[in-house]
């Protein structure tokens, strides 16, 4: 304990009180529901998470800069709407040619959001707020309310969400679900080691600390805003992949359910904490919640209300906990004496 | 008085429109009048408002208006605000007629009103008014209660005499037209013909592919023995199947409802969505273009027992609407029902 | 009312923007000047303009609230309920105004008193205040109200103002002097600026920001509840997707996201250049998408533009000296 003390700071042990809480969910909604522990509920939230979970990564790196990137709806609507028509139009283009299409496509709608934030100096929820309306507005002209539908694709794409990365007894692990884990994985060790991927933290602390000490913040936010944009590209051709026909309409409100799960995740609104992989629980716990919500057998209409209970609930309880761990490690320190370096994140 | 022979033969397909002609002389439209109208869909962006415009594109031309016709739409999140401010706006600058499908229900009373005071003929398409207030006449595509008793023989044929479990998968709580046409389902289930049906819930997937492919796959968990989801709604109906084609469950459970045939196509071909029914909105366009224009150039009044000609559509009168307490129609139909023999024509 | 220089200017910017427009839609659309018009131009948007005042200020004091959207329906849902069960129509809408301060009170009480982030809480209550409303009504649409209220929704009351407009008026200007000229105001600024600092100085931080949650609550309801008198009929849906339209009204105002800065003045004009740009292009028969790109488009650009005229402006004296 006093070893873990030392070297852990509660923040950043609060994706187990997260995890804890998760635990006791699936428990619960476990006695409650018939048939709950199989394949085929893991299934169902996993493919429900992978996407949600790809944004996510991205938008966590954006909430740790202090800002805030409400477009990616509107981006993964527009990637897999644009990546489905050319695909529909060329059988012949390569999976891997999709999806960098996808992931471009991402890119520079993300890059013009981070240019006018980074550069333009435009705060981020104005910047997103407009891009949102306005890349929705530009696939509406660009569609002439044109449906992509499943049979104009290639066969592929729509194989694509049955294929298993891996069968361990009766569960599937579906590719997608375990791209989305890769992801989180990579990104989690990236923003824990590599120097440049701290940045994100430090600058998200103490934005003018960062400028002084010669951070080129600038960059820093426009990366983030370049990586979350591409990361919605490929969450495009994955939403393209799954649901296959693709409106106008594709993902509109996403933005919300992304905040939601960044936010339960534990990710602090206002800049520089919070992980990757705790917006990725945070999305599994939203996605545990709305799942079994639905196999419960209770009206229709009274789901969201329970929802909105339960998300306020998970947001207080890790809190409390939170709370508990720090006075826990602050009594300890009290008696130790304090480690230079381990001084209390902001 | 006209009448519509729905012919819903167990094989599929056809139904007859039948017109007798009315006592009454019916009314002429003039072409070549300067009328300034407004087409409005529940929103823009959706294959079916789309082909309408076209129908209205295409009556406008035949009737020559001087006026370009104006297609104007909310976004689909803005939907209720967005209607209730065209309609302002376009009675605000004096137009001759406004043809609205209704996505607000009755919260789009005062302002259809409005535009009436204002001179406007108010003409609603594809989704009433339920009240009927502030509204001329209604452009039904077909006939309500008629729309339950398609849904029931589909699921009836699909099922097959032994009948089974099923479940519904509407647009969002709040669409009047889709709750109409469950309303008028569960009537039609009454009937003993229909005793081996059992539906076991509604489920709404708030007409977003996303929603509405997450809500098909809950339910086969929610429903035990589930054999068929009947989705009223074009974009529920493509996104269930979707989901039983990807769960490998169309053996199992079968999907029907309203849809468009060239998004059914393959999972009609592939057995996922063996039977469907539809009309068409690019007549229901054209259609409402003449009854509007022809109220608004004073050709004939919104009465019951007026006949006119609409084109190459042919004969059509105002009747009471049988199907709300209130209001005026003109029933377009016919249903046409849709399966692997047909379906391939028609996506074309 | 002693302004920073640069809020001044932003000020004038939005002043500019207005003259503009409006100078348009006199030039393009015969019909703008007409007092029907003008008065719809407010009466169309006015739920949403009168939520904003009070998102000001919660803005201001470095919060925000989301759920006010899910807060107009479920005040809605609550009198068209309750007013169906056989309640008064009196009851039924202070029934409905009473559902807005316990929804603002446990968003309050969770924001004040428990530390949580505002985001989270009023995002839960986004979902959960609406699936109250889902409760109440279900899959029904509710109407029959007493003549009275659909009147007061619909009507003009003084000369061409409906009751709503007059309302929003009197909130500006009390809000107006609440937020400039008193002790409280100051309060909600400085709150903004620096929790901590507040704190040391002695105010009551956690009970102003419980207060002004309830005040948010109420101030929902209240829209709600002239919403539904202005379309005569109440369902599960009211008001989806507001919170959106408002935030943009108080950010192009000229507040700022993070706390402490902006005022209502700003907010006032951004009122004014919003409505007549949407107005505006309603009357050139420009809707959906193409509406809403403009409106992200002229948001972006009062920022951004500015801000590059600046730049310029100081590289050049840059390369004098």
């Amino acid at each position: 304990m006093r070893w873990l003390q030392r070297h852990i700071r509660p923040e950043q042990i609060r994706e187990f009180s997260l995890l804890l809480l998760i635990v006791a969910a699936v428990l619960i909604f476990g006695s409650m529901i018939d048939g709950y522990y199989t394949s085929r509920t893991f299934n169902r939230i996993a493919s429900s998470v992978a996407i949600i979970t790809v944004v996510a990564v991205g938008q966590t790196l954006v909430v740790l800069t202090r800002n805030i990137d409400l477009a990616v709806g509107s981006i993964v609507g527009c990637t897999a709407y644009f990546t489905g028509a050319q695909l529909a139009a060329h059988h012949g283009l390569p999976p891997v040619v999709a999806v960098l299409i996808a992931m471009a496509l991402g890119c520079a709608m993300g890059a013009i959001n981070g240019a006018l934030v980074a550069y333009g100096r435009v705060p981020s929820i104005i910047v997103t707020l407009g891009s949102l309306a306005i890349y929705r507005g530009i696939l509406i002209d660009y569609s002439g309310a044109r449906t992509v539908t499943t049979d104009s694709l290639p066969k592929w794409l729509i194989d694509l969400p049955r294929l298993n990365f891996i069968t361990i007894g009766d569960l599937d692990i579906r590719a997608m679900f375990a791209l989305a884990v890769g992801i989180v994985v990579l990104f989690q060790i990236g923003t824990s080691f590599l120097n440049v991927a701290r940045r994100f933290y430090a600058m998200g602390s103490n934005p003018d600390a960062a400028e002084l000490i010669g951070m080129p913040t600038r960059q820093i936010v426009f990366s983030a805003f370049v990586l979350s944009g591409t990361l919605s590209g490929l969450a495009g051709f994955m939403f393209l992949a799954r649901f296959g026909n693709i409106t106008v309409e594709a993902a509109r409100g996403m933005e919300l359910q992304v905040v939601a799960a960044v936010v339960v995740g534990g990710v602090n609104i206002f800049g520089g904490s919070g992980t990757v992989f705790g917006a990725m629980l945070g999305a599994i716990m939203i996605a545990i919640l709305e799942q079994s919500l639905f196999r419960l057998q209770i009206s229709e209409f009274w789901r969201d209300a329970i929802l909105g209970l339960l998300i306020l609930m998970a947001v207080a309880s890790d809190a409390v906990i939170l709370n508990r761990l720090r006075a826990i490690w602050s009594r300890t320190e009290l008696k130790l004496v304090t480690r230079p370096g381990t001084g209390a994140a902001p | 008085m006209k009448k519509i022979l729905l012919a819903t033969a167990l094989a599929g397909i056809v139904a007859l429109l039948a017109p007798h002609h009315a006592a009454r002389a019916e009314a002429t439209v003039a072409p070549g009048a300067s009328v300034d109208m407004v087409l409005l869909p529940k929103f823009l962006g959706i294959l079916p408002f789309d082909q309408a415009h076209q129908g209205a594109e295409e009556a406008a031309k035949e009737l020559k208006n001087g006026k370009k016709l104006q297609y104007l739409g909310p976004t689909p999140e803005n939907s209720v605000a967005g209607q209730i401010e065209i309609v302002t706006n376009a009675a605000t600058q004096g137009v001759g007629a406004i043809m609205i499908s209704n996505n607000s229900g009755d919260q789009i009373v005062p302002a259809a009103k409005a535009a009436k005071a204002k001179g406007a003929k108010v003409v609603t398409w594809d989704s009433q008014i339920p009240s009927a207030e502030g509204e001329d006449v209604f452009v039904a595509q077909v006939d309500f209660s008629e729309t339950g008793k398609v849904m029931a023989d589909m699921a009836l044929h699909i099922l097959g005499a032994d009948g089974g479990k099923f479940a519904i998968l509407s647009a969002s709580p709040d669409a009047a037209n889709q709750n109409a046409w469950i309303a008028a389902m569960k009537d039609a289930l009454k009937d003993p013909k229909y005793s081996k049906l059992e539906l076991q819930g509604i489920v709404y997937g708030n007409d977003q592919s996303e929603t509405s492919y997450n809500q098909a796959l809950a339910m086969v968990d929610k429903f035990p023995g589930m054999k068929l989801i009947m989705a009223p709604t074009s974009v529920g109906i493509v996104a269930a199947a979707k989901a039983m084609q990807d769960e490998k469950l169309c053996d199992k459970i079968k999907i029907s409802g309203l849809g468009v045939p060239s998004e059914m196509l393959a999972y009609t071909k592939n057995g996922c969505a063996p039977e469907f029914a539809l009309w068409s909105f690019v007549d229901l366009g054209y259609l409402s273009y003449y009854t509007a224009y022809g109220l608004a150039t004073g050709a004939f009044k919104a009465e019951a027992g007026t006949s006119f000609k609409a084109g190459r559509m042919g004969t059509y009168t105002i009747t009471k609407d049988p199907t709300r307490k209130a209001g005026l129609r003109v029933l377009m139909g016919p249903f046409s029902l849709y399966n692997k023999d047909n379906v391939e024509a028609a996506a074309k | 009312m002693t302004l920073p220089p640069i809020l001044r200017r932003w000020e004038a910017l939005l002043l500019l923007m207005l003259v503009v427009i409006a100078g348009l839609n006199i030039v393009y659309s015969p019909f703008y000047l007409g007092v029907g018009n003008i008065v719809n131009l407010f009466q169309l948007s006015i739920e949403k303009i009168i939520v904003a005042l009070m998102m000001t200020l919660i803005i201001i004091n470095g919060e925000i609230d989301l759920s006010v959207a899910s807060v107009m329906g479920l005040s809605s849902c609550v009198t068209a309920y309750t007013f169906h069960a056989g309640w008064p129509m009196g009851w039924a809408l202070t029934a409905g105004l009473a559902s807005g301060a316990v929804a603002g009170a446990i968003n309050g009480f969770w924001i004040a008193y428990v530390g949580l982030p505002s985001l989270a809480v009023t995002l839960a209550g986004l979902i959960g205040y609406r699936g109250v409303a889902r409760i109440l009504v279900e899959d029904r649409a509710y109407g029959g109200f007493p003549e009275w209220f659909n009147q007061l929704g619909q009507q003009p009351l003084l000369g061409p103002l409906t009751f709503s407009i007059i309302i929003f008026l009197a909130m500006f200007v009390f809000m107006a002097v609440v937020l400039h000229r008193s002790a409280a105001g100051r309060l909600v600024y400085v709150m903004g600026n620096n929790v901590q600092a507040a704190r040391y100085s002695g105010v009551r931080v956690k009970r102003v920001k419980l207060l002004l949650f309830v005040a948010s609550g109420v101030v929902a309801a209240l829209a709600g509840l002239l919403y539904s008198a202005r379309l005569g009929s109440v369902r599960g849906d009211m008001a989806v997707g507001f919170e959106l339209d408002v935030i943009t009204i108080v950010l192009l105002g000229g507040v700022s996201i993070f706390g402490g800065s902006g005022n209502l003045l700003g907010v006032g004009l951004s009122i004014l250049v919003i409505l007549n740009l949407r107005n505006g292009m309603g009357l050139a028969d420009i809707t959906g998408n193409t509406q809403t790109s403009v409106i992200g488009a002229l948001l972006i650009l009062s920022v951004l533009v500015p801000n590059m005229a600046r730049g310029l402006h100081s590289k050049l004296q840059g390369r004098e000296t």
